[in-house]
């Protein structure tokens, strides 16, 4: 449930991205110069939150009325162990502080359905935490520190399984499978992609980005489409976007088949005439951005 | 045998619904409220509430009722209820200042005989509470049933007393009042009586809960719960009058209130609730079955869509908007251009700035992209579908409750999406 301060959408004196390199963090820069908003746009090449000094110079970066969006983090493909957990709590402590000294107008914080139990199938944003894994902890750890922060309005956003061109990730999914498709001609599931997952473009998790950014909203909210879908059902999608030559390979199944689905009831509330990319147009969108010959 | 009087305090609708039961049975009331306009107008037999009867049997019965601002006139009762509403708050908490001064004011009134019976909705424990030296105090349990209420009221299945001592007789003018009504009596200590009425409407909740589940299954799967519904009620372990509907959550206040006293009461003495909780989240997530339908066909791929809105009250025969879906809905659609028309509550309760008072169901169709029937009253069943379709810009029907027949709708040219069907 997230309240939004702005009733009426305004642009933010200032919005600073933290990880704006990221495949997400991109995204939203993009967006963001679309909407004429003035960006600062900070990377790990341009501030190493894992420095000393990051502190202070984040600080001296940072203005009172600004609004922070921090996407910064160690992704799992990273690493999943104790040191990286410890050094994502290091890098949120770096933005803590600077933000203690300097305040903000408004603070985006984005988490992760990590946070989320495994078991779960249908996900709202009553939904209890109960993270599984040092990388789930380590975001809603990260939340709390936010939420921690006096005078600081907080906005958490948990996306979902995030898709798009420009994903460096190789996690299982969309992203996954067309790379996959492209370079091998082939796609192989985990037994036969049975699995139910909400996806969500990239493109859509920026926009609704920038109208929190512009209502100035506070709280939490799930950003998800609503719609799942099995694995099966994307790689056949990817599959037909290369003519149909790539190969749906299925495996013996090793693993219990889990769902997830997420209620958007919240997310419809919030911004009830948002247009999602369905994820078949969104497949079609990265395939036509990408070079894609067998 | 003289009849006792019988007093009635609070004239709120339990109160004025009981009042008018009482008196159509044979019994002299006296009807005592504070608020002066209040009980001038139900003198004039004005009406604040909308229930089926309810007036003719007041104008029937004018010569048995006497409405009265003033205490004193309590004291020629033989039996007096308190029956004034409990209000609640947001979360469905019970505020029970005003009914505890209430039955102090009464009980100063009352003659050393008088018998008091607390008719209102309360905790268990509220009237051992209130128990005094020299008081004969009853609890009874009311099963009004908004829409349904004077029939409720004068033809009760059972009536549950909840008493000090259950093996003692009840007095003679309090049984005697029962009496008239025909049907079971079943005397109880307060607590169990209190707790009966919370048990009746778990059980409701229970099976309406179910039904929403399972509707929700049966539009996802190819299924259709109208179809499962009769295979059910023929079941003699459910039967023919469980409350098998589908519908959009939990509205009203009483059962809601009900629901949190169980969750108050399981937590303060270490019990299991998690069912009722579940109850409650499964409400919650029903009551947007329409704004979530509505994002989905209408709202995040129509510019500017206008959005027509039958209905505002929480049910049918009634004005009350206590919890009603359509103001739920309303409120979350505020960006939008509105049509809205309810036969008895009037548009300004919807909370939407830019909404249209449609003078008549047809009228509140013209130009819009998707007609939403959020009350089930009687007289949208009669509509002139092939009138609506034209009317509307886009003959879309979301009808949660089942008004229309899906046939019906397709044969005038309408999408038609109700609760428990897969979408067309």
């Amino acid at each position: 449930m997230i309240i939004h301060t702005n009733q009426e959408p305004t642009k933010p004196p200032r919005a600073v991205l933290l990880g704006a390199t990221g495949f997400i963090g991109a995204a939203i820069q993009q967006q963001l110069n679309s909407a004429a908003i003035t960006t600062v746009a900070l990377g790990s090449a341009d501030i190493n939150l894992l420095d000393s000094a990051a502190s202070d110079r984040l600080g001296e970066i940072l203005r009172p009325d600004d609004s922070v969006v921090v996407l910064a983090a160690l992704t799992p493909d990273k690493g999943r162990d104790i040191a990286t957990l410890m050094k994502n709590l290091a890098m949120m402590q770096t933005v803590c502080a600077a933000l203690e000294k300097s305040g903000c107008g408004h603070l985006v914080y984005f988490s992760s359905d990590a946070i989320y139990g495994t078991e779960v199938s249908q996900v709202t944003e009553e939904t209890p935490v109960a993270a599984q894994d040092l990388y789930g902890t380590m975001h809603y750890t990260r939340e709390i520190m936010a939420r921690s922060l006096a005078a600081v309005p907080v906005l958490v956003l948990r996306p979902t399984v995030v898709y798009g061109r420009d994903d460096t990730h190789n996690s299982y999914g969309p992203n996954r499978f067309r790379k996959a498709a492209q370079t091998d001609g082939k796609i192989t599931l985990f037994g036969g992609g049975e699995e139910t997952r909400d996806h969500i473009h990239v493109d859509d998790v920026a926009a609704l980005t920038i109208r929190c950014l512009l209502h100035r909203s506070t709280g939490m909210l799930n950003v998800a489409t609503g719609v799942s879908t099995s694995f099966y059902e994307v790689a056949e999608t990817i599959s037909k976007q290369f003519g149909g030559g790539v190969e749906v390979i299925t495996t013996p199944r090793a693993n219990p088949i889990t769902h997830r689905h997420y209620d958007p009831t919240n997310l419809i509330k919030a911004f009830p005439d948002f247009s999602f990319i369905s994820l078949k147009d969104g497949i079609a969108r990265v395939h036509e951005g990408s070079a894609n010959t067998l | 045998m003289t009849l006792p009087i019988i007093g009635f305090a609070g004239m709120s609708h339990l109160g004025l619904i009981s009042a008018v039961a009482a008196a159509e049975k044979g019994f002299d009331t006296i009807c005592y409220d504070p608020d002066s306009q209040q009980i001038a107008k139900l003198a004039r037999n004005e009406l604040s509430i909308v229930e089926p009867d309810l007036y003719e049997l007041l104008e029937k019965n004018q010569s048995r009722i006497k409405f009265s601002e003033d205490l004193q006139e309590l004291t020629t009762c033989d039996l007096v209820y308190i029956a004034v509403d409990v209000p609640t708050d947001d979360l469905a908490q019970s505020d029970l200042k005003p009914i505890n001064s209430l039955v102090s004011q009464v009980d100063a009134n009352l003659g050393s005989d008088a018998v008091m019976v607390i008719l209102s909705q309360v905790p268990p424990g509220f009237t051992r509470e209130h128990l005094r030296n020299g008081r004969q105090i009853y609890c009874q349990v009311e099963t009004l049933i908004f829409g349904q209420a004077i029939a409720r009221a004068l033809y009760p299945e059972r009536t549950i007393v909840g008493c000090a001592e259950p093996s003692n007789s009840l007095p003679q003018a309090f049984a005697q009042f029962l009496d008239s009504f025909g049907c079971p009596i079943l005397p109880m200590r307060y607590e169990s009586a209190e707790l009966a009425k919370i048990s009746i409407n778990m059980c409701l909740v229970a099976s309406v809960s179910v039904a929403n589940t399972l509707a929700e299954l049966c539009e996802n799967i190819g299924a259709d719960w109208s179809e499962i519904v009769p295979a059910l009620k023929l079941d003699k372990r459910i039967g023919q009058y469980a409350y098998l509907a589908p519908g959009l959550g939990i509205s009203g206040g009483n059962l809601e209130r009900d629901l949190a006293t169980v969750c108050n009461l399981a937590d303060q003495n270490g019990t299991d609730s998690g069912v009722v909780r579940a109850w409650v989240a499964n409400s919650h997530h029903r009551r947007d079955w329409v704004l979530r339908t509505l994002h989905q066909g209408t709202l995040s791929k129509v510019d500017d869509p206008v959005i027509t809105v039958l209905g505002l009250a929480y049910k049918q025969d009634t004005n009350s908007t206590k919890n009603s879906p359509s103001i739920a809905l309303l409120e979350n659609l505020t960006p939008f251009q509105v049509r809205v028309f309810d036969p008895v509550v009037p548009a300004s309760a919807a909370p939407n700035p830019r909404c249209h008072a449609a003078e008549s169901e047809y009228e509140a169709c013209d130009g819009s992209d998707v007609l939403v029937v959020m009350t089930p009253w009687a007289q949208f069943k009669q509509l002139d579908l092939l009138k609506v379709a034209k009317r509307m810009r886009d003959p879309v029907i979301l009808d949660p409750y089942g008004v229309f027949q899906a046939k019906a709708c397709r044969d005038a040219g309408l999408s038609y999406h109700t609760l428990g069907v897969p979408a067309e």
